[in-house]
């Protein structure tokens, strides 16, 4: 639902970093981790970008999110990594916020960010 | 037209190069949690007792606030409510007449509150006067689970009348609430829907999830409700 002001703020976050660190060449892609927890659409995400882009250096560039799966820490048993997922009957697949291994009540460690982690850039050099 | 492809146009003897840079620019809901942290700083610190009541349009938020505020304020306790709406002051004006302690948060356009609005709101509520307080968010299954609030706790409240199919549309919401209210259990039978499949479906995604069948109306459930908030 949030993603026009999502990608916005996604905008403002590369404009600054890219004022104190310009790159030399087009920036066709920009990498993004996007938490699975988020209740976000990856289309409405990308269109947004095109439509805040436009006119900018960065019109052109592809969104790429790369999705986070759900990761936990447990408070009884100690465990950290993944969950396991409500699977048969359910349209998608979705993460059971408990522990995989003793059932107990765990704490959501990564699934819920949305940070630029790279860039690619096309650089033409004379 | 790919980097490949112009390397070779003629009339150049450009060189293109791609490459990958690592950046790291903030994570865009860390100033979020920052917020919601600073407002459950600020609550705990005035010993209020918050609670962020998400759940659909026309659930019955409003009035599970009103009768659990009812059986609170009967063990001497002090509540207040903070009425998020889009737009009216409707839920305002029916925690107001009851007596509580309320004060109004229109969005303007958002479909949630977030913890700056809170925040805001937070500094201008009479904190001292309240030992608890309900945030009722705008009626939205979809975009306040993206959005904490710094509350203590989180209780989402569905109502029969909506299907028996609410927990499966909207997955995320409740695999991350603790506490879920199906409300309106009265009507079950004459809307043809079975309470249990919601619970069943609540179960699965959220083992330690605690649920509670309720009654608003006739106040049905709102003691096990309110204990299965810690209150």
């Amino acid at each position: 639902m949030h993603e026009y002001s999502l990608a916005h703020a996604l905008l403002d976050g590369l404009t600054d970093h890219l004022r104190e660190h310009p790159v030399a060449g087009r920036i066709t892609a920009v990498h993004v981790r996007k938490g699975e927890l988020l209740i976000l659409s990856e289309e409405a995400l990308a269109e947004a970008w095109r439509i805040l882009t436009a006119g900018t250096p960065l019109a052109g560039s592809a969104l790429r999110l790369e999705k986070v799966p759900v990761k936990v820490r447990c408070g009884s048993c100690g465990y950290e990594g993944p969950v396991k997922y409500a699977g048969e009957g359910w349209h998608f697949a979705v993460p059971i916020l408990a522990c995989p291994r003793c059932e107990g009540r765990a704490e959501v460690i990564e699934g819920r960010e949305l940070a630029i982690i790279g860039l690619s850039v096309d650089e033409v050099t004379g | 037209m790919g980097t490949r492809f112009r390397a070779l146009l003629p009339g150049g003897y450009h060189r293109a190069r791609m490459h990958d840079i690592r950046v790291g620019t903030e994570d865009v809901f860390k100033r979020q949690l920052e917020l919601a942290a600073r407002n459950y700083e600020l609550l705990q610190r005035r010993n209020v007792r918050a609670f962020n009541v998400m759940g659909a349009i026309g659930s019955g938020k409003t009035l599970l606030i009103l009768r659990m505020a009812e059986r609170l304020r009967e063990r001497g306790l002090r509540v207040g409510a903070i009425a998020g709406d889009v737009a009216g002051d409707d839920d305002y004006q029916r925690f107001a007449s009851a007596g509580l302690v309320a004060a109004n948060l229109n969005t303007g356009d958002a479909c949630h509150l977030d913890a700056h609005r809170v925040g805001h709101t937070l500094e201008e509520f009479p904190l001292g006067e309240v030992d608890v307080l309900f945030i009722e968010n705008v009626g939205n299954l979809v975009c306040p689970a993206d959005f904490p609030l710094g509350t203590e706790g989180d209780l989402v409240v569905i109502s029969v009348t909506e299907g028996d199919d609410m927990v499966r549309k909207h997955p995320k919401i409740f695999a991350q609430t603790d506490v879920l209210a199906v409300n309106k259990v009265d009507l079950a039978a004459f809307v043809g829907v079975d309470p249990m499949v919601l619970v069943d479906d609540y179960r699965t995604l959220n083992p330690h999830g605690k649920v509670v069948l309720t009654d608003a109306r006739s106040g049905r459930g709102v003691e096990e409700l309110l204990a299965a908030l810690g209150l």
